[in-house]
C-alpha cells in the first residue's frame, strides 16, 4: 500500500471513530453551553444506550418462530436506545445536577463523576465487566465497500452518514427553530433569557433530551460497527468528547462536530503513520497545544475585553 | 537430706504434668486450634462467569475434603471469599480484614499481578503467606518477600514459549499487539525478545492496543499493509479479543486460514468464540497451568468437582484454573495442617517456614517452591479454540 493510499484510507478510518467523538462532544458542547457545566455521566448515557440497543436485538433476534425484517430491528434498536438514553438523561439533570445547580461551579461536577461510576458498575456487575456482543451479521450487511483501493466496512459508511444527518439535524433544530433559538439564548445569558420570558427549566429538559437523545442514538452505531460493547466504552469516549469540544471550541456546536472528527481522523493517521502506542498522547498535545494558541477553540469566539 | 532427694524429682515430674496440660507442649499434634481461616481473593464480580465460578469451587471443594477428612487436628478451616475488584486499593480493604484476626492464615491469591504486587508488602509486614495462581509477573516473586508464592508459570517463561510454539508451527512475520498495560506489554517485550534472539529470520510489527479500545481500522490497515502470518495478542481484559477477531474477519483475514492467532494466557475463555460470532475459532491460548481433566493424577479431585457440579459444567465451562486453585488450597492447608498448634493457635510464621521447606501432595502430583517462591519446573500448556470450548493441545516444550 503506498503512502497516499494508506493516508486515505487512515482518514476514512479516522472519519468513523470521529463521527462518534463529534456526536458525543455535541452533547457535551449543548449541555455546557445551556448550563456551563461539564457533563461528566455522559458517557455513561451512551453507554446504556448502547446496551438498550442490543438488548432489544436480542429479544426480537430470540423470538422463535417469527421472521422480523432486520431494518425493523435497527430502527427498534434507535428507538429504544434513543428513548432509554432521553429518559436517563433527564433523570440525571433532575437529581444529580437540578438541587446543587445554584451552588459552587464544582458541586454538579462531583455529582456528576458519582453518577457516572454508579451507572458504570451497575453494567460492569450487569455484563460481568465482558464484551456483549449483538448480533451485527443478521442486521446489517458484512461487506466491504471500495473506491478504488480503500475500502470501508458497510457499517463504518452508514455511521458516518447517519451521525453527519443527525449532527447536520442538530444543527437546524438549535440554528433554525424558535426552541432552538431559546437554547442559543439560555447559552448566552441564562438570566436574561429568564427576563425575555423563556421557560429556562423547559430549555434544560430539551437539551438533556436532545444531549441524551444522541448519545443514545451513538451508543447503537457503535454496538451495530462494532458487532457489541462493553461497560468501558463510556469512560472511554468521554475523554475524547472533551477532547473534541476543548480543539472545538467550549459550548461551540459547530466547532464541537469538527473537532470530534478532526480527532478522530488525526488520531488515526498519527496510529498509522507514527505509532499506535501514542495516540493518546497525541490527543492530549493537540489539547495543550489548542489552548494556548487559541484558548477559545478553533470554532470559538475570542472573549470580548473589558474596557 | 534424704527426703530432699526425693521431692526434687517429684516436683520437676508435677511441673512438666502441669505444663503439658497448660499447652506448653511444642508438638501440637494433639492440640486443637480454636479455629482456622483462610481467604480466596479474586475480583469475583468483574469477572463473573462461569470459568472464575469454577476457581471458587475448587477452592471450596478443598476446603469440603480436608474438613471431612478432619480440618486442622479436628478444628474444620473456615474459607473467606474476598473480592478485590481487580485494584490494588480494594484489595487492601479486604485483605485489612484478616490481618490483625489471629487465627487468619495465609490468602489464596491474589488472583492477579496488579492487585499482588499491590499488596505483598502489607502481607509480609503480617508474615501472611499468600499463593497465587494467577499472578504471572516475575515481580511477584522476584521482590524478595518471603510470604509470596504463585503455582502458574511466570510471564518470562510463557511468552518464550508462545514463541517458540508459532515458530515451531513455520511463522515468518509475526504482527505483535499488546494492550496497554504492564503485564501484556512485558509479556510482549519477552516475546520480542526471544525471536530476536533465537528466530531472527521471524520478521515483526509491533502496535499497541489502548485499553478496551473497540476501533481497530487503524491498526488492521497496518496488518493489511505487512501481511502477517500470525498474530500475536497479548491482552489482559478479554473485552479487546471479540471486536479485534471480528473486524480482522471483516478485513478478509481468517483465523486458522489466512492468520493464526496467539494470545496470552489471559484469553482462555471459551465464550469469546461465540462473542466473536465465530470469528476468533481457531486461535491459540497458550495457559500457566495444566487442564486437570486430562492429568491422571487430578481424576480423583475432578472426580469429586463433577459430583458437585456437574459434569458438563467442569468439562466445558470452568476452564483449568479451578485446578490450580486447588492445587494451590491443598498446599496451604497442608503447611497448616503440618504447622504446631500453641494456645489454641497456629502462628503464620510457622506456616510460612512450612511453605518455605517442604514438599506437598497436590492433584497434580508433588509441588515444592524454590526460594523465591516459584514452582519448579512450572509448566506453559497450549489449548486451542474449537466449536464452543477450548481444546487441549498439550504442553509447550520450554528448551
Amino acid at each position: 500500500m503506498d503512502p497516499i493510499t494508506l493516508a486515505l484510507q487512515q482518514t476514512v478510518n479516522g472519519l468513523t471513530l470521529g463521527s462518534l467523538y463529534a456526536l458525543i462532544a455535541l452533547g457535551l458542547a449543548l449541555i455546557f453551553g445551556v448550563l456551563e457545566m461539564l457533563h461528566f455521566a455522559h458517557g455513561e448515557v451512551y453507554m446504556i444506550g448502547g446496551f438498550a440497543a442490543v438488548g432489544v436485538a436480542a429479544v426480537l433476534l430470540g423470538v422463535h418462530g417469527v421472521t422480523i425484517p432486520p431494518i425493523l430491528v435497527v430502527g427498534v434498536m434507535f428507538i429504544a436506545a434513543m428513548a432509554i438514553a432521553s429518559v436517563l438523561g433527564v433523570a440525571i439533570e433532575r437529581v444529580a445536577y437540578r438541587p446543587v445547580r445554584n451552588l459552587d461551579r464544582l458541586a454538579p461536577i462531583i455529582t456528576g463523576i458519582g453518577v457516572s461510576y454508579i451507572l458504570r458498575n451497575i453494567a460492569q456487575m450487569k455484563s460481568g465487566g465482558l464484551w456483549v456482543p449483538v448480533q451485527a451479521s443478521a442486521l446489517v450487511p458484512q461487506t466491504n465497500l471500495h473506491i478504488g483501493s480503500i475500502s470501508a466496512p458497510f457499517m463504518a459508511v452508514v455511521l458516518i452518514v447517519v451521525s453527519l444527518f443527525l449532527m447536520l439535524a442538530l444543527d437546524a433544530f438549535v440554528f433554525r427553530t424558535t426552541l432552538g433559538a431559546a437554547i442559543r439564548a439560555t447559552a448566552q445569558d441564562r438570566e436574561a433569557a429568564g427576563f425575555i420570558g423563556i421557560n429556562i427549566e423547559q430549555v434544560i429538559f430539551v437539551t438533556f433530551i436532545l444531549a441524551s437523545a444522541l448519545a443514545g442514538a451513538s451508543g447503537a452505531l457503535f454496538a451495530l460497527r462494532y458487532g457489541g460493547l462493553d461497560s468501558q466504552i463510556g469512560f472511554l469516549i468521554l475523554i475524547k468528547g472533551f477532547a473534541a469540544t476543548v480543539i472545538g471550541g467550549i459550548g461551540n456546536l459547530r466547532g464541537a462536530m469538527f473537532g470530534g472528527l478532526l480527532l478522530g481522523v488525526l488520531e488515526s493517521l498519527v496510529g498509522g503513520f507514527i505509532s499506535t502506542a501514542f495516540q493518546d498522547t497525541f490527543v492530549f498535545v493537540l489539547v495543550i497545544v489548542v489552548l494556548l494558541i487559541r484558548p477559545w477553540g478553533l470554532f470559538g469566539e475570542r472573549p470580548l475585553e473589558r474596557a | 537430706m534424704p527426703n530432699r532427694f526425693v521431692r526434687l524429682p517429684a516436683f520437676v515430674a508435677i511441673g512438666l504434668l502441669v505444663g503439658a496440660a497448660c499447652g506448653g507442649s511444642s508438638s501440637g499434634a494433639s492440640e486443637k486450634p480454636t479455629k482456622v481461616e483462610i481467604a480466596v481473593e479474586a475480583p469475583w464480580a468483574k469477572f463473573a462467569g462461569d470459568p472464575i465460578s469454577g476457581q471458587l469451587y475448587g477452592f471450596q471443594e478443598v476446603i469440603k475434603l480436608a474438613n471431612a477428612a478432619g480440618g486442622v487436628h479436628g478444628t474444620p478451616i473456615q474459607g473467606l471469599v474476598w473480592d478485590d475488584n481487580f485494584d490494588p486499593a480494594t484489595a487492601a480493604t479486604v485483605q485489612a480484614q484478616g490481618l490483625d484476626d489471629p487465627y487468619f492464615l495465609g490468602l489464596i491469591g491474589p488472583s492477579n499481578s496488579v492487585t499482588s504486587l499491590g499488596t505483598m508488602q502489607t502481607l509480609q509486614a503480617h508474615s501472611i503467606s499468600f499463593i497465587s495462581w494467577f499472578a504471572t509477573n516475575p515481580k511477584v516473586t522476584d521482590s524478595g518477600y518471603s510470604v509470596a508464592h504463585r503455582v502458574c508459570s511466570r510471564d518470562d517463561t510463557e511468552a518464550p514459549a508462545s514463541a517458540r510454539f508459532m515458530v515451531s508451527k513455520g511463522a515468518k512475520r509475526i504482527e505483535v499487539l499488546a494492550s496497554r498495560q504492564d503485564q501484556t506489554q512485558g509479556l510482549a517485550d519477552a516475546l520480542v525478545g526471544w525471536l530476536k534472539t533465537n528466530a531472527p529470520d521471524v520478521v515483526v510489527q509491533r502496535d499497541t492496543v489502548q485499553n478496551g479500545q473497540s476501533d481497530y481500522s487503524t491498526i488492521i490497515t497496518k496488518i493489511k499493509a505487512f501481511n502477517p502470518d500470525w498474530i500475536y495478542f497479548s491482552a489482559d481484559d478479554n473485552v479487546e479479543v471479540p471486536p479485534l477477531a471480528t473486524q480482522l474477519r471483516q478485513a478478509g483475514f481468517t483465523i486458522g486460514k489466512n492468520l493464526n492467532w496467539m494470545g496470552s494466557d489471559g484469553q482462555f475463555d471459551p465464550a469469546l468464540i461465540t462473542k466473536s460470532q465465530g470469528a476468533w475459532e481457531g486461535a491459540y491460548v497458550p495457559n500457566v497451568f495444566p487442564d486437570p481433566t486430562s492429568v491422571p493424577s487430578a481424576q480423583s479431585m475432578v472426580a469429586h468437582m463433577k459430583a458437585d457440579y456437574g459434569a458438563d459444567f467442569i468439562d466445558t465451562k470452568a476452564g483449568p484454573w479451578w485446578g490450580a486453585v486447588a492445587e494451590a488450597t491443598q498446599i496451604l492447608i497442608q503447611a497448616i495442617q503440618r504447622s504446631p498448634v500453641k494456645n489454641g493457635k497456629i502462628s503464620r510464621e510457622d506456616v510460612l517456614y512450612h511453605l518455605n521447606h517442604d514438599t506437598f501432595d497436590t492433584l497434580f502430583g508433588p509441588v515444592k517452591f524454590d526460594s523465591k517462591g516459584d514452582v519448579a519446573g512450572a509448566g506453559v500448556y497450549m489449548f486451542q479454540a474449537k466449536g464452543s470450548v477450548m481444546s487441549y493441545l498439550g504442553p509447550i516444550s520450554l528448551s
